[in-house]
């Protein structure tokens, strides 16, 4: 038998094209015997990594190639026959992407021929009527690299058009190939591919026609039968078009940008001499020996793994926000070296467990780059972004992808789009997916919403949609990571085709963070974190209040009050400690020092719950269970979390010392964790785990307990490295909440959106705290929230215009500074010298914001609504549109329809609570407030009801649903085990004021209602709004 | 002399929630004692209808055309009446209310019904569900004043900035200054309130029913030649020419019914491709028709009947003759149509057009000859009998190559014999020819996977034949070539 090598193949990163993942092509050409394949997605190779690491583990030869639809309609497929094809390739790919809108492409044959791709084999595919002036120009501009692709799928016209392409070959002297335009890796897929165009058209398969292939020939067909359709020497001579190419994704080798050392210097020198000052800075009284010798160490190690120049990298971009006082603070294994400490990368020192093994970061091994990430203010983020752009140009510096991949809900909507469902139905059967259920669920959904699952149609979708979402899911299209940079020495796009993004003057590279993993790229994450925006915003609040000069790490060290604010779980609006998780953990826990911040900022998360870690770390804290260590090397390690690893870090330490991994194994350990949900393979690592540990004569028992936990850990681990970071901004925003209270709240909500809870739970906080909180005022009110003065001197919260909803900013800040100017007379004044118009009048109207110009909301929209734009010419005091009106008969707005509209304008309301109006009729229920529930005892029956502020569904908790609500008094925690949300997910999912019958529930000071029944009671807030209506 | 006046009492009847439509309810005990004076100039009587896919309101129209000439239609789902002059007919407002009530309740609706001065007012109350007479002008406004503003249907900006001021009832839309109303929300709505309230004319056009054309002719003596019916018809068909020049409609369908002494009668239905007024070119389709009629006992009388009159367009004729200088596409080619189907039964002459899909049995399909009135198709110059048009949504060519289809193609494929799995038919079949796959259609259950051959059979006669994909592999006869 001839061998075959496939050379014309899409996988699904050719967007609703391809009908197949890169992984199951290589798979399956590996199984029928291939040569090799090409992985040759249209003006992409977005799928080539993935393709790559597959095709390694079965050794299969990947060729790297691309197809291209030119202007004039002419179609080509190029393979890179080395790097400098494939460099070429890739920038040809650029050209075309960054020429066209997001998602498309856009090639001319001037740009091709001026391509350069002398070393890429050129595969001609010719339309249905091959136009042999086509080939005759392929043939001129490159010469004796150009094929005959010919492909036969038994429409019919198979002789007729071998015959015809091998008239223009002789005639043009051009070889002839065999190819298959694979879409898919097996006929099987046929259906989804076809349904696939048919969403990428827009339009409903049964009108798809003619654009839908006519038979599923274009798969990996079997070599046999191949035989028997084309020519032995065509399927000879794509087995020496393979052999020709010897480029693999592995060549490509990354260098750091070297512009930011000075003239003189080298890498090593330079970052010695930027070490040296950060330690004159850090310890100007002088460096301890052992500190000293840890930098020796690093700086050591990073000489010999060469990755000077990322450090240099980083530094630059550090060194670059602290210039422009943006707050930043990095995190990451890498962040957390001396070498970072003394660069300013990161504020976690030897004191606080800084580099207590370096070598865990950076291994001598593992030919990878470091990772750092870096937390920017998110507003300002983007100057950051800017920055880098500047410094390397957009030739070398780009975001790395994000692949967005098919949601049951995006699946399902296209898919019943596919069979022509309306709009009203599509919408109803995506609706019935919620975030959390998996695709396996995506049967039982769709039936239980009422839908006819038997029905053949709905069975056609559910089942398509399915594939779609079935792991690991189908990509969709590219979007741009959160702010992962990748940055070259040289041109960026010689390395991977870069593309524009949605954002405007966005571009990001083709591939994303685990592909630039997977080959070893630097990546640099520049992140946007809210809560750096709201400290910044709060040190500045509170240094103009009171003339201080705080910033962040300046703050008073281990202020005890501050722990037991913590300890009280009264975090509302702190970092990362205000779920509601880490509010039932605090009380526990009970944090008393800078450490147990790091412990308890990672102990909240899926992993350690899974790993049943959490219990055995406080009862051990508690002393109720006494710490013992099979080892001193494991209490080496454990030693700082009371023998129960908490960390991922020590997991991986683990696995060092007891079962004698090496530094390099124990990271590729860490990624096979991270990804073994994704792609499995955690499973020879168990050997050699129980094995390594039975060697060193650890007890069956605990290797299995480790080996257990490892597997909690998944990829839901927190790693130390972050920890330590984030729990730093933990005890700043702790601190700030119980000292300044008003600049933390204002701050907060002059940062929004961000965090757990929104301005109205902020707000009401606030005011628990004894802060007090004005309205919305444009005669007092700026744009943002700001302090006020009090008379005893202490701050009170102005809310500013920004919480008005859809009043523009521009207005605002307009608003704001006519007033400044001099108070308006009215608000004909208002709109005069603020140059409103009239949906800006509204939006303040509604928010109540005209109550000292006008009177009552109904008062104020009837002089808005008479409010017209002055014409240019008129006199400052002339008053356009002065009709004498009469002042028109018109009731206040009662106390309900005032709550309404504050919430619906300003999202909270300063008067009382929704259901304090709702409450005489709750009480005839005999429905208990939140308070109420404080005096029951444990175990009793009890009925509550409130409105619900949050639902959440930890994909930890086994299909527990939390709910929150909250009453006039405070809130309420809920738990809905998986059997009771089930059976009432209406009323769980859909309801706005929730009635809760169960059992109350206390346990070391928290206390839930455990949710026996629950009813939909949204109705009585229509009530509040239909029974203030039918008053007058 | 103060003019006497009599007040529903409302207050006697319990309220049912709005909306519920109820004739019932909406009915209202009255002491309107037959035949009392009332003062207002006019008397409205605003039907509202739930569900108006239910019932045509231009059928309700004219059967409440019994209760007095003045019918208005307000689309899509209202009828006002003007009753002022009706009510001592109907024994007051209640009898009347009740006939118009049991008049609906016949035509299967139960719709709400409401009486006031002005037709907005009853039209607004209607809309509101509850019971509502007012016959007195002076009490309009109380009565209309706590009704929700959204019946008046204005654009729902309008009612939400009015909701905003706290606005919702049409009392307080009526007490706000009425030059700052106007300058806030349009003098259009200003004026509607005016209308409403009776301080402003509301004119509204009558509803006129449609006609249609019937005309019959007894015989003194009975009839048996079918060529001199036409002779008798020709004066009704004369009189249906006046009809329709008088309106200037055509007919697109006429019946012809002639009775006999014991038979049923014989019906004879023409149906015409575009709107006909032009008697001479009914008379030949009907004679057409007439002479292919079988009678089965002399004729005693007979009738036409038209159908719904459809507004004609007129045209020029055209200057040239049917192929002369190549205008061809005159109005001749629907003529020709309708002689053919005339002659030949309705079914049996149809357009073609060519469909987008790969499954050859779904590839084309039958339609209209070449809608008349659009301008495409009496342009085409090869309108003969079949009017190839592809469908517009698929702008795409076919991407194969359609000439290799056989024109005739079986209705079902015909499975073939087999010997030792080679297909046979009327001998032994010779290939020729590539094979082609086709395997589509899998969305509307009819999955296809076929391979398809063309063959040669021993009497030379080209055939398309194809061989299931799946088991057990058999073989079928689909399309002979030409």
């Amino acid at each position: 038998m001839t061998a075959y090598a496939e050379l014309h193949c899409i996988s699904n990163f050719t967007f609703l094209r391809g009908a197949s993942h890169p992984q199951e092509l290589v798979e399956r050409a590996s199984i029928l015997g291939y040569g090799a394949l090409a992985i040759t997605d249209e003006c992409s190779v977005a799928g080539v990594v993935r393709a790559h690491m597959a095709a390694k583990l079965l050794r299969l030869k990947l060729l790297v190639g691309a197809e291209f639809r030119l202007e004039c309609g002419l179609k080509f497929v190029a393979i890179a026959i080395d790097r400098h094809g494939y460099g070429r390739l890739c920038r040809l790919i650029s050209r075309g992407r960054r020429a066209a809108r997001k998602g498309t492409y856009c090639l001319t044959r001037e740009a091709v021929a001026a391509a350069g791709l002398e070393q890429c084999f050129i595969l001609w595919v010719p339309a249905t009527q091959p136009l042999k002036e086509d080939a005759q120009w392929l043939s001129e501009c490159f010469g004796t690299k150009v094929r005959i692709a010919v492909e036969l799928f038994l429409d019919g016209t198979d002789k007729q058009r071998l015959s015809t392409l091998e008239a223009i070959g002789c005639e043009l002297g051009l070889p002839l190939v065999a190819s298959g335009d694979v879409h898919m890796h097996m006929r099987e897929r046929r259906r989804l591919q076809d349904a696939l165009t048919a969403i990428r058209l827009n339009i409903p398969i049964a009108e798809a026609g003619w654009h839908l292939y006519p038979n599923g020939e274009r798969h990996l067909r079997e070599q046999a039968r191949l035989a028997r359709l084309y020519p032995a020497g065509l399927l000879a001579e794509t087995v020496a078009i393979a052999q020709a190419c010897t480029f693999s994704l592995d060549e490509l080798r990354y260098e750091y940008p070297h512009e930011l050392v000075p003239a003189g210097q080298t890498p090593t020198s330079h970052l010695r001499h930027l070490v040296e000052e950060g330690i004159q800075r850090r310890w100007p009284q002088g460096i301890a020996p052992a500190v000293r010798a840890s930098i020796e160490k690093e700086l050591a190690l990073i000489a010999e793994l060469r990755y000077e120049s990322y450090f240099l990298t980083v530094h630059d971009i550090v060194a670059f926000a602290r210039g422009e006082r943006i707050l930043c603070q990095g995190r990451g294994s890498a962040a957390n070296s001396l070498v970072c400490y003394c660069l300013g990368v990161s504020a976690v020192g030897p004191e606080r467990g800084a580099a207590l093994l370096f070598e865990r970061f950076i291994s001598r091994e593992r030919n990878e780059p470091p990772d750092i990430d870096i937390d920017f203010e998110h507003d300002r983020r983007e100057e950051v972004i800017q920055y880098i752009y500047r410094k390397y140009g957009r030739e070398r510096a780009a975001i790395a992808a994000t692949v967005i991949m098919y949601r049951p809900r995006s699946a399902l909507r296209d898919m019943a789009k596919v069979f022509g469902l309306d709009p009203a139905s599509s919408d109803r059967l995506a609706k019935v997916m919620q975030w959390w259920d998996g695709g396996e669920t995506l049967p039982d959904r769709v039936r239980e919403a009422g839908f006819d699952t038997d029905d053949p149609v709905l069975n056609r979708i559910v089942t398509l949609a399915r594939q779609l979402v079935e792991f690991p899911g189908f990509p969709r299209h590219l979007s741009q990571h959160v702010g992962g940079f990748v940055i070259s020495e040289g041109v960026l796009e010689e390395l991977v085709p870069i593309e524009n993004a949605t954002m405007p003057e966005r571009t990001v590279v083709q591939w994303d963070k685990d592909d630039l993993n997977d080959l070893g790229l630097l990546k640099v994450d520049v992140l946007g974190l809210g809560m750096l925006s709201a400290l910044r915003r709060a040190f500045a609040l509170v240094n103009g209040f009171r003339g201080t000069k705080h910033t962040l790490g300046s703050l008073p060290d281990a202020d005890s009050q501050v722990y037991g604010m913590m300890s009280r779980a009264d975090t509302v609006g702190v970092f990362q400690i205000e779920s509601r998780a880490q509010m039932s953990m605090l009380p526990r826990l009970k944090p008393e020092c800078y450490y147990d911040l790091v412990v308890e900022v990672a102990i909240v998360r899926p992993g350690p719950i899974q790993g049943d870690m959490v219990h055995p770390y406080l009862r051990r804290r508690a002393n109720q269970e006494k710490v013992d260590y099979p080892s001193p090397e494991v209490a080496a390690v454990l030693e700082r979390t009371l023998g129960v690893p908490i960390f991922q870090e020590q997991v991986m330490q683990l696995a060092i010392v007891a079962a004698g991994f090496s530094p390099g194994e124990a990271d590729r350990l860490r990624r096979a964790m991270g990804a073994w949900k994704r792609s499995g393979g955690i499973e020879h690592f168990k050997e050699k785990l129980l094995g390594g540990m039975a060697a060193n004569g650890y007890s069956d028992e605990f290797a299995q307990r480790i080996y257990r936990q490892m597997l909690g850990f998944g990829e839901y681990g927190f790693p130390e490295s972050h920890a330590a970071s984030f729990a730093l901004l933990v005890y700043d925003s702790s601190w700030l909440k119980y000292h300044e209270p008003a600049a933390f709240t204002c701050a907060l909500l002059n940062s929004q959106p961000m965090g757990f809870y929104g301005p109205a739970q902020l707000v009401r906080d606030a005011r628990a705290h004894g802060v007090e909180v004005r309205p919305v005022d444009v005669q007092e009110s700026a744009y943002e929230s700001t302090l006020e003065r009090l008379e005893d001197g202490e701050p009170a919260l102005r809310l500013g215009m920004r919480m008005v909803k859809s009043l523009s900013e521009a207005a605002g800040m307009r608003v704001e500074a006519a007033r400044i100017e001099r108070p308006f007379e009215s608000v004909q004044d208002l709109a005069r010298r603020a140059a409103l118009d009239r949906g800006d009048l509204e939006a303040l109207a509604a928010a109540g914001a005209l109550a000292a110009l006008s009177g009552n909301r109904h008062l104020a929209y009837w002089e808005v609504a008479g409010t017209e734009r002055p014409l240019p010419l008129t006199p400052q005091g002339e008053r356009a549109g002065s009709l004498e009106e009469g002042r028109p008969l018109l009731e206040a707005p009662t106390e309900g329809q005032r709550i309404v509209a504050d919430y619906a304008s300003v999202g909270l309301t300063l008067g009382r609570h929704p259901m304090a109006l709702l409450r005489d009729k709750l009480v005839r229920n005999r429905l208990l407030t939140a308070a109420d529930l404080n005096c029951v005892a444990h175990g009793r029956k009890v009925r509550t009801a409130g409105i619900v502020l949050m639902r959440q569904r930890p994909q930890s908790a086994n299909g527990v649903t939390f709910l929150t609500l909250e009453d006039e008094s405070g809130q309420v925690n809920v738990i809905v085990w998986e059997s009771v949300g089930r059976e009432q997910r209406r009323a769980m999912i859909e309801s706005r004021l929730l009635e809760v019958q169960g059992e109350l529930q206390r346990q070391e000071g928290i206390m839930h209602v455990i949710a026996k029944r629950l009813i939909d009671r949204s109705s009585l807030l229509g009530e509040l709004l239909t029974r203030s209506r039918d008053f007058h | 002399m103060r003019p006497l006046t009599v007040q529903p009492m409302n207050d006697a009847v319990s309220e049912l929630p709005a909306g519920s439509p109820s004739s019932e309810a909406t009915l209202l005990r009255s002491v309107d004692a037959a035949g009392a004076p009332v003062d207002s100039p006019e008397l409205w009587i605003g039907v509202h209808i739930f569900d108006p896919g239910a019932v045509s309101l231009e059928r309700l129209a004219t059967s409440a055309q019994r209760f007095t000439p003045r019918v208005s239609l307000v689309a899509p789902d209202g009828l006002l009446l003007e009753v002022k002059g009706s009510l001592h007919l109907f024994n007051g407002t209640d009898g009347l209310i009740r006939a118009l009530a049991n008049e609906c309740g016949t035509a299967g609706i139960k719709p709400a019904i409401a009486l006031a001065p002005t037709p907005l007012a009853a039209m607004v109350a209607a809309r509101v569900g509850k019971p509502f007479i007012v016959t007195n002008a002076a009490q309009l406004v109380g009565r209309l004043s706590p009704l929700p503003l959204t019946p008046l249907r204005w654009p729902q900006d309008v009612v939400e900035r009015l909701a905003r001021m706290g606005v919702r009832t049409i009392g307080q839309a009526l007490r706000l200054p009425r030059a700052g109303f106007a300058r806030r929300f349009g003098p259009e709505h200003l004026a509607e309130l005016d209308r409403l309230t009776g301080r402003n004319a509301d004119l509204r056009h009558h509803f006129q029913p449609c006609e249609r054309f019937r005309r019959r002719r007894e015989l003194t003596y009975e009839l048996e030649n079918n060529e001199a019916l036409l002779a008798v018809l020709a004066p009704l068909l004369a009189d249906l020419g006046k009809f329709l020049r008088e309106r200037q409609c055509g007919v697109t369908e006429l019946e012809c019914r002639l009775r006999h002494r014991h038979a049923q009668p014989s019906r004879c239905i023409l149906r015409l491709a575009a709107p006909v007024a032009d008697v001479a070119r009914l008379t030949e389709l009907l004679g057409e028709r007439l002479s292919a009629l079988t009678l089965p006992e002399p004729v005693r009388s007979c009738e036409i009947r038209s159908g719904l009159p459809v507004r004609r367009v007129l045209a020029s004729n055209p200057l040239w003759q049917p192929g002369e200088y190549g205008g061809s596409g005159g109005p001749e080619a629907p003529e020709l149509i309708e002689r053919l189907r005339a002659r030949l039964g309705h079914e049996a002459v149809y357009g073609l057009q060519m469909l987008a899909g790969h499954r050859p049995e779904n590839a084309w399909s039958t339609r209209e000859p070449a809608a008349v009135n659009g301008s495409g198709a009496a342009n085409d110059s090869g309108s003969r009998l079949a009017l190839f048009r592809s469908t517009q949504a698929v702008p795409a060519p076919p991407p194969w190559p359609a000439f290799r289809r056989p024109l005739w193609l079986l209705h079902a494929p015909q499975q073939l014999e087999e010997i030792d799995g080679a297909p046979r038919r009327r001998g032994s079949l010779r290939f020729f020819g590539d094979v082609e796959r086709i395997e589509t259609g899998w969305w509307d259950g009819g999955d296809v996977g076929r391979d398809y051959y063309t063959v040669f059979d021993i009497y030379g006669v080209q055939l398309w034949i194809f061989r299931e994909r799946a088991e057990p592999h058999r073989w079928f006869l689909h399309g002979v070539f030409g």
